[in-house]
């Protein structure tokens, strides 16, 4: 046989080969089909991508249109300003949190040996020719990779993959640091930019299309600034290694607070341009802070006085009471936030004002988030000044990517507050929460969405008003809150009675308990369930595009597909479906391999 | 003057009957060793002292304060008592340290940096102050345990209750907790052990106990307890186990 001959036996490569694929005739078989059935694939998929007959250019033209739909174009530098926060905080993460991992010149080359083997083979089982359809209904075969273009990738590359085969058992003592090598690939793929060109519509000063397309840069308009932010992420990848060099603590407190506080700031601030008048800012927002602030002082200076100790819970309840009070009159929104702010302050100071440093600190803690959460409300209470044709500033990705942030934001503390109240021993919070849980879950969410654009003005009182995007987000934040509801009490179940015997054990009350014990514990068993709730959600909001808002789905469908001016892309769906399916496959499959290692780095402490 | 004290202490659990009127009083300083087969309430008597379990007669009075269904007094009686678990109980998404600073911090409101330097010193005390940044999963059983001795003793209770806590570990584990529950019995600790370690009662109790079927069926001291049992059962029980 030939599976027991020298080469299969004694050649590691072999011996994988033989133990791997072919270990028996069923898996032998197995084998060939998959093989078969990927080749095949494969070629049909590049046939089609490469067919004359698509026009890639309608995905390349619209990319702007895709991003922000009709964001007005002197206001771009926001755009460019929003981007760049989330990549500058990328980078000081990755100088501040990579623990100095690296790897070795020859594990480099091990995987310029992978990504070369592979650029081999996929050229090679390229197809040669593909079918077009004519008008008349007769197939035409058409040459797509000449065979000058095929040995053009397949030479080089295959040669490299020869040298890399060898290169990759070099013992260099020489390590590299992990961050910087996928730093100086993300800058080899900014200078690609530059150098990679391909077919471009161009009009001309007339407005006239230039006919054939000029090959220019992949992203001519856009590669200056991709540099200048991947310079200033540089930048802050190096102050991220020398703050963490010089171990300033309080930077791992700050960076994951800046990552949950830079979307709020980029919608309510940067990408908004809020327009925001000096006399509400002094009527409203400074007295608000005053009063506030004087509160909380009051508050954290007096949590562990004796005498009101005693009234602590008539104090709670009266503050829980108010604050209701206050949600439902007709008050400016900040003073209603501040409020349930407030009413956490004084739930949590006697735990942490218990020593003069402990007071000192939450008050420190008190007046940055009153001014922070004064900030943003200010800002997402205000008009934008921005005129956009669509009546809305938020359209394609930036609309998809509002929904699933704020989604998530919302959904999770609803989801949490929903879960202990479903395993609550209060019989009415159990019921109104279970109640919620079960309405919200028995209805698809498309007909939440329709609730949403049609129903929901209906139910609101007369003079409250919001725009579709607030209630399609209102929706969300209950809808997607309900599952998160459900799988947070699985994991609060799948807790041993143990964990909850000794915290009654060393003497901490039912919320200590809950939130210092339970909760975290319960919340790391679901994480892998949670990442793809967030992916769900995140893929679902490209259902909005039904109940009218322009959302990159709706743009790739029907925007584009209508297009007759400048350039005539009417018709071109196919492209636009294939591009949004990669599009999408690129960010999820990227957020669960990063929640993979954050699964990983929590999962420390498990049994 | 006695610190612990109960009263013809009853427990059911459905229709079976745990306890069967418990009377009992330990003084200050007083190490009690309760033994007996398994099902015989003796793990049910000191889970009511601490309320992980509810008593429904009988009355329990432990320093000075008595267990009603009073929040108050619970989490006051709950603070002064210790309890070590069979199955160690720790924190598992928290390091040693943190398992252990935790109640003095948020129960017992003290700073970070003292609840801190208390743990280094208990830690020290049972023999693994070197743990202190591991996580709980990552230290063997006997290791388990001792910390979760000093997590006990980090609320500096009055009383110790020890829930059989060698059964879950391997027998050369069992030595190491052993000795750390010897060395806090010499410090003058109350303490109360449920435990099948019949070397411990002779060498460290001042008292040992069997219970039998929810009741109490014999008290005595180590030697009288081991050489001169009164009660036909006490003698079954030992010479099974012994």
């Amino acid at each position: 046989m030939i599976r027991d001959s020298k080469f299969f036996i004694e050649n590691p490569y072999g011996r994988w080969v033989r133990d791997n694929l072919f270990s028996s005739s069923s898996s032998a078989f197995l084998t060939f089909f998959a093989g078969f059935m990927v080749i095949y694939s494969y070629r049909g998929i590049v046939g089609f991508i490469l067919n004359p007959e698509r026009m890639w250019t309608s995905v390349t033209y619209n990319m702007k249109l895709y991003m922000i739909l009709a964001y007005p174009d002197e206001a771009m530098i926001r755009v460019w300003l929003s981007v760049g926060l989330a990549l500058i905080l990328g980078g000081l993460s990755i100088g501040f949190y990579n623990s100095g991992k690296t790897i070795s010149l020859g594990g480099i080359f091990q995987k310029l040996f992978t990504i070369s083997a592979v650029i081999a083979i996929l050229i090679a089982l390229a197809p040669t020719n593909t079918n077009v359809i004519q008008n008349d209904g007769s197939i035409e075969v058409v040459e797509i990779i000449p065979q000058d273009v095929r040995m053009l990738i397949l030479v080089p590359s295959l040669v490299l993959t020869l040298a890399f085969f060898f290169l990759r058992n070099v013992k260099i003592k020489n390590l590299f640091n992990t961050a910087k090598v996928n730093l100086t690939y993300f800058g080899l793929i900014i200078a690609s930019l530059y150098f990679i060109k391909i077919p471009t519509i161009s009009l001309d000063s007339s407005g006239e299309r230039i006919i054939p397309d000029p090959f220019l840069p992949i992203a001519s308009t856009t590669y200056i600034p991709w540099t200048i932010l991947y310079v200033g992420m540089l930048l802050f990848f190096f102050i991220g290694s020398l703050l963490k060099n010089r171990d300033i603590k309080i930077m791992a407190r700050l960076i994951p607070i800046s990552w949950f506080l830079c979307p709020l700031f980029i919608f309510s601030w940067i990408f908004k341009k809020p327009l925001v008048e000096l006399n509400t800012v002094f009527s409203a927002d400074i007295p608000s802070i005053l009063v506030f602030g004087v509160i909380g002082f009051l508050i954290i200076r007096f949590s562990d006085n004796e005498s009101v100790g005693v009234y602590r819970t008539p104090i709670n309840i009266g503050f829980l009471v108010l604050s209701i009070v206050v949600f439902l009159l007709p008050l400016v929104f900040i003073f209603k936030a501040t409020m349930v702010l407030l009413l956490l302050l004084l739930i949590v100071s006697p735990a942490i004002a218990t020593t003069k440093e402990g007071k000192r600190q939450l008050f420190i803690v008190w007046v940055v988030s009153l001014f922070v959460l004064t900030f943003l409300i200010r800002g997402a209470s205000s008009d934008t000044m921005l005129v956009t044709p669509t009546g809305s500033i938020f359209g394609g990705f930036s609309l998809t990517w509002l929904l699933a942030i704020f989604g998530t934001y919302a959904s999770f503390p609803l989801g949490l507050a929903l879960a202990l109240g479903r395993t609550s021993t209060l019989p009415v919070i159990r019921i109104i929460c279970t109640g919620i849980i079960e309405i919200v879950r028995s209805v698809p969410y498309i007909t939440w969405l329709f609730f949403a654009s049609v129903m929901l003005t209906v139910f609101l009182p007369a003079g409250v008003e919001f725009n579709l995007i607030i209630r399609v987000l209102i929706l969300t934040a209950f809808f997607s809150g309900a599952y998160f509801a459900e799988y947070i009490r699985g994991g609060l179940q799948s807790i041993p009675k143990g964990q909850y015997e000794a915290a009654n054990a060393i003497g901490m009350n039912p919320f200590q308990r809950i939130f210092l014990v339970i909760v975290p514990q319960a919340l790391r068993t679901i994480i892998p369930t949670l990442v793809g709730s967030v992916i769900t959600s995140f893929k679902d909001s490209s259902l909005v595009a039904i109940i009218g808002l322009f959302d990159i789905l709706r743009i790739g469908t029907s925007v584009i597909p209508a297009q007759s001016q400048p350039v005539v892309f009417i018709g071109r769906n196919l492209e636009q479906l294939v591009f949004l399916s990669f599009f999408f496959w690129v960010f999820t499959f990227v957020f669960s391999r990063r929640s993979m290692k954050f699964e990983k780095r929590l999962g420390l402490g498990e049994r | 003057m006695s610190i612990i004290k109960t009263v013809d202490v009853k427990k059911w659990f459905g229709d079976f009957q745990a306890l069967k009127g418990i009377s009992m009083e330990v003084a200050e300083g007083e190490v009690l060793v309760i033994c007996g087969p398994s099902g015989s309430g003796k793990s049910t008597f000191i889970r009511c002292i601490n309320r992980l379990e509810q008593h429904q007669e009988g009355e329990i009075v432990v320093d000075g304060i008595e267990l009603t269904n009073d929040l108050k007094n619970i989490e006051a009686i709950r603070s002064e008592v210790g309890m070590v678990f069979q199955s160690f109980n720790l924190f598992p998404h928290l390091t040693v340290m943190q398992n252990i600073t935790l109640a003095p911090i948020w129960v017992r409101k003290k700073s970070r940096s003292e609840s801190e330097e208390k743990a280094m010193e208990l830690l020290e005390r049972v023999g693994i102050p070197e743990q202190a940044q591991k996580f709980p999963g990552q230290l063997s059983g006997g290791q388990q345990q001792r910390v979760a001795i000093a997590r006990a003793l980090a609320m500096e209770p009055k009383i110790m209750l020890f829930d059989e806590p060698t059964s879950a570990l391997d027998p050369e584990m069992i030595k190491e907790v052993l000795d750390a529950m010897k060395e806090l019995a010499e410090s003058g600790m109350t303490m109360i052990v449920v435990t099948h370690e019949m070397g411990f009662a002779k060498e460290v109790a001042d008292r040992v106990m069997l219970f039998d079927e929810g009741l109490m069926v014999e008290e005595n001291t180590p030697n009288e307890f081991f050489d001169n049992p009164k009660n036909d059962r006490t003698k079954l029980f030992l010479s099974q186990i012994l």
